[in-house]
């Protein structure tokens, strides 16, 4: 569901996730093209389209088919520069109110991707998760590695042929699942997310993160029945939008809101922040043992 | 006489403070280190993979039980080296090379170090020469292997194909994961055997070892 400030590239057109899978693998596009619609019709500013290992025709085609079920502009969701390539060559921006799509994502490890500037322009995800220093490829451990990273995609995008304004540009810190998070990952990325905000060379650029992830994991509900994910992921975004954040990968139907400091959600989130180790991942068992 | 059932009540539910008071009374009382493994620390740990395959626990309850069962664990581990006690196996797990993604590896890793193997863990990026390297310097039978992009996954291959090319792949099973793989796949490349959750890959690896 929608939130001022934030745009909602849905998620639901994604091989990872099961029910979508089965669509796929039985062929039904008719059930693919039905979420496009939905999510059209519920709030989603870009609808994702994810096809997993599928060849990059059969990418081309969804793209097609996606574009003549929505006006809605697509986010590209692959790491595959061929799929990718085959995605862009069958976008119409006409088709979309003249919106360019967003490519999900580029990672400092395949940078080439910056070369599908040529078949058309788009809003690249640039990860900010992880880095090169030199041949070395390393996960960034803190906000300012974070940071760093940021910087040595701007600096890349910078350095093509095309001038892209910082306003289509969207980076990407890498949440982490909570219930997983063992290593401090979400204050790297909220700290992180600060750090990209307040940066002068990257004013402008939008913020976005696979909000689902932050809750893959966790129960659906506490002992007494409350919701945790909806609220967990709430708790985040209260949190992480004035840090920046203005984009999310999501679902439609998740209702997100911004929580009141005392709403145990975020309480949660603030504790997990100051703990180190298993201890942050036994604060979050207790929000929803409780 | 210490209660030995604390001992599989702490690692069940994740008091690792407890663990290791009950491990260590029950040392001093001249408990066999081998019997708090194999009869109540490796069946709780078992009895936790049971209750999230049934969705009564989640991944944050398999970690704090994995930590007790660590904790009691870095206690016993110099007692039973001393008398010769092996590992179920040795695992050399690790994140292919170009994948960076390391929460679904350190959680297999963590279940797998508390379901009794030994735990060689290769980090992320990971080579297929440095898997090769483990199962030939440090005695790997196991090597397990993540990736979780499309673009990374055909380095799993790659991986086997080097253990191949350097004619141990007979003397390890590979076992391989990862959100974008499927059965079908370890099938594809030659794996042993495909998990799709850090519990069942302990079954998975215990299959694997006593065939």
């Amino acid at each position: 569901m929608p939130l001022p400030g934030l745009t909602l590239i849905g998620e639901s057109i994604n091989d990872s996730v099961p029910s979508t899978k089965k669509l796929f693998d039985a062929n039904d596009i008719e059930g693919i093209l039905a979420l496009a619609r939905s999510q059209d019709e519920k709030g989603a500013d870009y609808i994702d389209v994810n096809v997993g290992r599928r060849s990059p025709d059969f990418m081309a085609d969804m793209v097609k088919r996606v574009q003549a079920v929505t006006a809605k502009p697509l986010s590209i969701d692959t790491p595959d520069p061929e799929i990718a390539a085959a995605a862009l060559k069958a976008y119409e921006a006409g088709r979309a109110g003249g919106k360019i799509p967003v490519l999900n994502s580029i990672s400092p490890l395949r940078m080439q991707m910056l070369d599908l500037f040529e078949i058309q322009p788009f809003m690249p995800i640039l990860m900010a998760s992880e880095r090169k220093e030199g041949a070395e490829s390393m996960p960034c451990r803190t906000a300012e590695e974070t940071l760093l990273a940021a910087k040595q995609m701007l600096q890349a995008v910078r350095q093509l042929d095309y001038s892209i304004a910082n306003s289509q540009l969207i980076l990407d810190p890498g949440i982490c699942p909570i219930g997983g998070d063992a290593e401090g990952i979400t204050r790297r990325v909220l700290d992180g997310m600060k750090l990209i905000h307040g940066d002068p060379e990257l004013q402008g650029v939008h913020i976005s993160v696979g909000l689902s992830n932050f809750t893959v994991m966790l129960p659906p509900k506490t002992a007494d029945g409350r919701p945790v994910k909806g609220a967990l992921e709430s708790a985040f975004l209260t949190l992480a939008m004035p840090r920046g954040l203005d984009m999310i990968i999501g679902s439609v139907v998740r209702k997100y809101e911004r929580l009141a400091d005392d709403h145990p959600a975020l309480v949660c989130l603030r504790e997990v922040l100051q703990l180190e180790g298993v201890d942050a991942i036994m604060r979050v068992r207790e929000f929803y043992s409780a | 006489m210490q209660d030995l059932k604390q001992l599989y009540n702490a690692v069940l539910e994740g008091n690792a403070k407890a663990a290791k008071t009950v491990t260590e009374q029950a040392l001093a009382e001249g408990t066999d280190p081998q019997t708090l493994v194999t009869k109540y620390m490796i069946p709780a740990m078992d009895e936790v993979g049971r209750r999230f395959e049934a969705n009564e626990y989640f991944v944050p309850e398999l970690l704090i039980a994995a930590r007790a069962m660590k904790t009691a664990l870095q206690i016993l581990a110099p007692l039973l080296a001393a008398k010769g006690v092996e590992p179920i196996a040795r695992v050399a797990i690790g994140t292919v090379k170009g994948d960076l993604h390391d929460i679904g590896k350190n959680l297999v890793s963590a279940m797998l170090e508390g379901g009794g193997f030994e735990i060689i863990d290769l980090g992320v990026d990971v080579t297929p020469e440095k898997f090769l390297a483990a199962v030939n310097e440090k005695k790997a039978n196991i090597v397990a292997l993540s990736a979780l992009l499309t673009t990374t996954m055909p380095m799993m291959k790659n991986t086997i194909e080097s253990l191949k090319s350097a004619g141990v792949r007979q003397q390890v099973k590979v076992m391989i994961g990862g959100a974008p793989v499927t059965q079908k796949y370890a099938d594809e490349i030659g794996a042993d055997g495909y998990s799709d959750n850090a519990s069942s890959a302990v079954t998975l690896a215990r299959k694997l070892v006593a065939k």
